[in-house]
């Protein structure tokens, strides 16, 4: 009775509210009684004064007082939404608009409550869900909670375990979700393809991405990390594609300003793609990404000060963006500063423990600071979480080799040239010769001349150690002809056995298992 | 708006704006200049209120009347008269209201002119709508508080009226702007520098600081007092991050700053590393501390920054001091080399690191002092303040270890007495730097050794209250109040309270802790024990090559002996003591030394030599020597003179006996002070003993009747006085 009631003046104040003329609309709204009216009387005061709040940005008294403009009907709203809510009367998108109020407030803990309530009273609304992702910041909160059992639960569940960084029980959540009816969902090939990039795993999510492309050509959302994945694999053309495509679509758009900076990037034309960073900043200045490519940007252009900006305001805007750190401690490695960066480098790796990279990175940081025990630990422990880029391995051993730890180096060496085979892809790695060629010299130390002309007749596959191969296999035979035995007895038994203290590869390795591995 | 990559966050320069509160100091302002005929006192009190007021944050008009009030009741009305007026009028702020201005009460040039200018300016770049939010909030301040003040219709003011009370309360902590912020930080910079008790409280402190980083995150200043202030609380987390915040933040600046492009740049990167490796050093984390040292050196030297690397220099040589090691090369070379490039006060502090450093390994004491001197004539020249006190604790520090504590008193008077050269801010002068502390607490020990125990605890107090126990140099104070409380509680034979104290000293320095351990446990005649760590002790002495702390050892050691009768046996180890406190000139230690051995000497049945080498070193024991010391010397001298009475022919017999009863009573003065009740029962028993041989009956008893209260009195009476110097 009170929706028909209000009807005319709801369908009126709606129009106000879609031009945008939101005063007009709470005015003509104001006596209404129906949950609805109710709603958009007061979402429309919210906006008014958030849009408000925008103008006066633009002309504030002064620059200081740029952090100091609020949005003044926020406490108003706060009194008189928390009146209703103790008398119970709030819906679930009053609920909503509480809580949005509360977390602008920096009631935080308050905003908490009441985006669960408003996720109890009106499940399906996921506006209170992605209100309470951003509150969450981790684990042990999100399972003190008490949420609606809901198939939308499931979905929230997911996005959290991403944001969290959970991905393999985010894909699983995404798996049952899509056996479960939701297939077709460009949301969900979105979400998952987001969590394999985040993973690293490039080729599933590009080929997830290709696919959402041809389910949803006009989306725009998103498509800022599949640049990111084109640009790591440095697929000019379909970057360049994609940037066309998203350009005709919409260019004030934040996502194609990154595409765009991305592609120039990518086409080493840093001073125009900082620019459209900046774009995207102006766009949305607590674009988080943007900041961070930016800063990346600054960095090719050997603008370190510009660069440590950047970042900085990117942890600003996120302190757990692990990049930006990354950046930070990039930028002050190449100032020649290793001992100051260090400190960056463990923000990173403190907030990816799993990531190879960071301890790559530290390691180097260690090694330049001549703490080799500490380097060791970094790259080993790289290895052992899974290293992306495969040089852990290799650093280690020529540590090894550097500090006389020769079975090491030979232990660290084997396992490397196993992991380049076996992982089946012919990558450009310069490095196997450098490992074969130190494999080979070291078998003949050891007197094992078998394995030790395998090594060097692998060697002969690459140009820069051939010579050397050739050389190694002109020793061999002389050696032979001599005929001194081949020593397979346990004279050199460290590097089929365990080898001692940390640094023990889970994996053993006989030698002839370097013949299986023929490329 | 954005150059080089870099956002300018003060486009104008403005760093001020006009809020509705400068209005209201303008309105006192002008009222002040208008207003001709005004009582000198009160004129007075309102142009000392001017200064706060106008850097202070923003006050409610209530408060900020209630101060006007408090100054000068009459100037209240015509304020709010003017304040009101400003509200009906077109915006107080016309030219002419500044034109008007008397000049003779305040010019242009000046700093009242210079704020009445900067605030005309900052209005008149106003745009409308700034304009009508001026006015707007200009209306809300005066309504909030006092709503009678205006007679103005409000129909827009409802919106105000409907405000939780709770809300408010934060809002009176207004946000600061750019000007006021770097007022704050300058004040509360200033007094954590000089006088931390008055800056505000470290939680309090960083709140604020944090509310300045929210509205302003590019305000870098902030970081750094951040950082001070969480050193402060020894919190390395934060000030790590702070400190690397803030030169972050200052990298930016620097290249646009005096210093020419890439120059500033890389310079604040150099010091950013080395003030990272003091951060580490100050937390003792050495080896990181070495690490970001080299770091510092590697790049100032890429760059050919000499003062930089002189700053580095100075660094390694403190940091090889505080691991222990050898540095005296590497300040010989930072002091040469910042003599070199014109660096005075890195030159000063090596030379008084060497003179610290000479004086441990025994240099001659004439050329020590006159090192000293030579750089204070410098310093004095060049008003280092900072320096002249470093130099003034150390010469004290020099002649108390010397054991001449007259002149130590006299240089450690002079410092506390000496108006600081350094301008006084905040009516703030700096009295909490080290040197303060190490002379009030040599002042202390002195103090403590004329058994002034009630001066000693006043001097304690204000230690207490100067430096905080939380604060850097607090150590100090806490192991010599230690230290005076062992040392009194070990003379008066209290044990069970000396032995607490043993805990926290070696909590503090475990050389001394080690010590005083065994000198308890001597006194409790656990000799075996005793004697273990005194020889654990010596190792580490000859490690460390602490000098003076071998020496006690090697004279606690031949204490042992002598309680095993086994006076033969310390003779050589006090010979070498007397060589070692001669060759370090140490004169306190080698009259203790000398004591010791005539002792020895005594008991060995010597008793001429002995005398003898009493009569010698009596003369400079009562001079510099502490009571204890005095007394003991007298108590031994009387027993020698008692020993060779007892040999000498009848006739000097009674003049000998007589002359050593006068030497008791003179010990016994000492003694008494120091309320040392074992050692009076001591002189009372020879005392009786040597009346009864004279044959004075009545004196006799009398020193009988004391001795045997005494004993009574003391727990145990095992006859010590035999093997007790």
């Amino acid at each position: 009775m009170c929706d028909a009631r209000d009807l005319d003046a709801l369908c009126l104040a709606k129009s106000y509210f879609d031009l945008k003329e939101y005063d007009r609309a709470a005015y003509f709204l104001r006596g209404c009684r129906s949950q609805k009216a109710y709603f958009l009387y007061m979402y429309s005061r919210y906006l008014s004064g958030e849009k408000k709040k925008d103008d006066e940005t633009v002309d504030s008294l002064g620059p200081l007082e740029k952090g100091q403009v609020r949005n003044e009907a926020l406490r108003e709203l706060r009194v008189e939404l928390s009146k209703k809510h103790s008398a119970g009367e709030l819906d679930g998108f009053a609920l909503y608009l509480y809580g949005v109020v509360l977390r602008k407030l920096d009631l935080l803990k308050e905003a908490v409550e009441i985006f669960v309530a408003a996720t109890h009273a009106l499940p399906l609304h996921w506006g209170s869900w992605l209100e309470l992702c951003n509150l969450i910041t981790n684990i042990e909160m999100l399972k003190s909670l008490s949420l609606p059992e809901c198939w939308v639960r499931d979905f929230f569940m997911a996005h959290m375990f991403t944001e969290l960084q959970m991905i393999k029980e985010a894909l699983q959540k995404y798996q049952s979700l899509m056996e479960a009816g939701f297939a077709k969902s460009t949301y969900i090939i979105s979400q998952i393809a987001v969590a394999y990039h985040n993973i690293r795993d490039i080729d599933q999510a590009l080929y997830l991405f290709n696919e959402l492309r041809e389910q949803d050509p006009f989306r725009i959302e998103n498509m800022d990390t599949f640049s990111n994945l084109l640009y790591v694999r440095s697929m000019k053309p379909e970057l360049s594609y994609l940037a066309h495509n998203l350009v005709e679509i919409d260019k004030y758009r934040v996502e194609t300003c990154c595409v765009i900076g991305n592609y120039y990037s990518l086409r080493s034309q840093h001073e125009k793609a900082a620019l459209y960073f900046q774009r995207a900043l102006k766009l949305n200045p607590r674009c988080l990404g943007a900041w961070t490519l930016m800063g990346h940007e600054y960095m090719e252009m050997k603008n370190t000060s510009a660069a440590i900006q950047a970042y900085r305001h990117a942890i600003e805007v996120n302190k757990r963006d692990y990049r930006a750190w990354y950046g930070l401690g990039q930028t002050y490695e190449i100032l020649k500063m290793p001992f100051y960066s260090l400190y960056y480098y463990r923000k990173a790796h403190q907030l990816r423990p799993n990531d190879s990279r960071m301890l790559v990175a530290l390691g180097e940081c260690y090694e330049k600071l001549s703490q080799q025990v500490e380097a060791k630990k970094c790259y080993w422990r790289a290895y052992s979480v899974g290293d992306v880029e495969r040089m852990a391995l290799l650093k280690l051993a020529k540590l090894h080799e550097q500090l006389n730890e020769f079975d090491d180096a030979a232990q660290c060496y084997i396992i490397y040239i196993q992991d380049i085979f076996s992982c089946g892809e012919q990558l450009e790695h310069a490095e196997v010769s450098t490992a074969l060629r130190y494999l080979g010299q070291y078998y003949f130390k050891n007197k094992l001349y078998d394995e030790a002309s395998l090594c060097a007749q692998r060697c002969c596959d690459y140009n820069d150690a051939r010579e050397e191969g050739k050389a190694l296999l002109r020793q061999i035979s002389a050696v032979r002809e001599q005929g001194e035995p081949s020593s397979t007895d346990l004279s050199v038994p460290c590097v089929f056995n365990p080898l001692s203290n940390n640094t023990t590869p889970v994996r053993r390795v006989s030698p002839l298992d370097l013949s299986s591995v023929t490329p | 708006m954005m150059t080089n990559g870099v956002v300018h966050a003060n486009i104008f320069g403005i760093k001020d704006w006009v809020t509705p509160y400068k209005i209201a100091v303008l309105a006192l302002l002008h009222e002040m200049s208008t207003t001709k005929p005004m009582a000198l006192l009160d004129r007075r009190r309102l142009n000392k209120l001017i200064l706060p007021l106008q850097q202070g944050p923003d006050l409610t008009l209530e408060q900020f009347l209630k101060i006007v009030e408090e100054c000068c009741l009459r100037m209240v009305n015509a304020v709010k008269h003017r304040y009101a007026s400003s509200l009906n009028k077109e915006l107080f702020f016309k030219k002419n209201f500044i034109l008007k201005t008397p000049e003779p009460l305040i010019t242009f040039s000046l700093f009242l002119g210079l704020f009445m200018r900067q605030m005309l300016l900052a209005y008149n770049k106003l745009s409308f709508s700034q304009v009508y939010k001026l006015y707007k909030s200009l209306q809300q301040y005066c309504h909030r508080v006092q709503p009678e003040l205006s007679a103005l219709p409000t129909e827009d003011m409802e919106l105000t009226s409907n405000e939780d009370p709770s809300a408010e309360s934060d809002e009176s902590q207004g946000p600061l702007s750019q000007k006021q912020a770097e007022y704050f930080l300058a004040r509360q910079a200033y007094l954590l520098k000089n006088d931390e008790n008055k800056a505000m409280s470290p939680a309090k402190l960083q709140d604020e600081l944090n509310n300045i980083l929210k509205f302003n995150p590019d305000f870098a200043e902030a970081h750094y007092l951040s950082y001070l202030n969480s050193i402060r609380v020894q919190d390395i987390y934060i000030s790590t991050h702070s400190l690397l915040h803030y030169f972050d933040r200052l990298i930016l600046s620097g290249g646009e700053g005096k210093s020419n492009g890439d120059e500033g740049y890389g310079r604040s990167l150099r010091y950013a590393v080395l003030n990272l490796a003091t951060l580490h050093c100050r937390f003792g984390h050495y080896q990181q501390a070495d690490l970001a040292l080299q770091e510092a050196i590697r790049i100032a030297q890429e760059a050919n920054d000499h003062v930089c690397l002189q700053h580095c220099l100075s660094w390694l040589y403190t940091l090889e001091q505080m691991k222990g090691s050898d540095s005296v090369v590497l300040t010989e070379d930072s002091v040469k080399i910042a003599a070199h490039f014109c660096l005075p006060y890195l030159a000063s502090l090596g030379i008084q690191s060497l003179v610290q450093q000479g004086a441990k390994q025994g240099m001659p004491a004439n050329k020590l002092l006159d090192a000293l001197r030579g750089t204070d004539i410098m310093h004095w020249k060049q008003s280092l303040s900072e320096l002249i006190e470093i130099s003034l604790a150390q010469t004290t520090s020099i002649w108390r270890m010397y054991g001449k504590s007259t002149m130590a008193r006299q240089q450690a008077q002079l410092l506390l007495n000496m108006n600081s050269l350094e301008p006084v801010n905040f009516s703030v002068q700096q009295n909490n730097t080290e040197a303060f502390a190490v002379a009030l607490c040599h002042l202390a020990e002195l103090h403590a050794e004329q058994g002034l125990y009630a001066v000693v605890s006043d001097i304690m107090k204000h230690l207490k209250q100067q430096f905080p126990p939380h604060t850097q140099h607090a150590k100090l104070w806490m192991l010599c109040d230690l230290k005076i409380q062992f040392e009194k509680a070990m003379n008066d034979g209290k044990y069970h309270l000396a032995e607490p104290h043993v805990t926290a000293i070696s909590a503090l320095n475990s050389t001394e802790g080690l010590y005083r351990k065994a000198q308890l446990l001597k006194a409790l005649n656990q000799t075996t024990e005793a004697s273990q760590i005194l020889q654990q002790l010596q190792q580490q002495c000859e490690k460390s090559k602490d000098i003076e702390m071998t020496i006690r050892v090697m004279l606690a050691s031949a204490e042992l002996h002598w309680d095993s009768s086994g006076f033969a046996t310390a003779l050589p180890l006090l010979l070498q003591a007397l060589a070692l406190s001669r060759q370090h000139n140490l004169q306190s230690l080698t009259s203790e030394t000398l004591l010791h051995l005539a002792f020895t000497q005594l008991m060995l049945g010597i008793p001429e030599q002995a005398l003898v080498l009493v009569q010698d070193v009596l003369e400079s024991v009562l001079a510099h020597g502490s009571l204890i010391d005095k007394g003991r010397a007298l108590l031994l001298a009387a027993r020698c003179q008692m020993a060779l009475a007892g040999a000498a022919a009848q006739e000097h017999r009674l003049t000998a006996l007589e002359q050593a009863v006068h030497t008791l009573d003179e010990a016994a003065v000492y003694f008494s002070q120091l309320d040392c009740k074992e050692r009076m029962r001591d002189i009372h028993y020879l005392q009786a003993r040597l009346h009864h041989t004279l044959g004075n009956i009545s004196q006799r008893n009398k020193c009988s009747m004391l001795f045997r209260l005494l004993d009574q009195e003391l727990p145990s009476s095992g006859m010590t006085v035999v093997s007790h110097l």
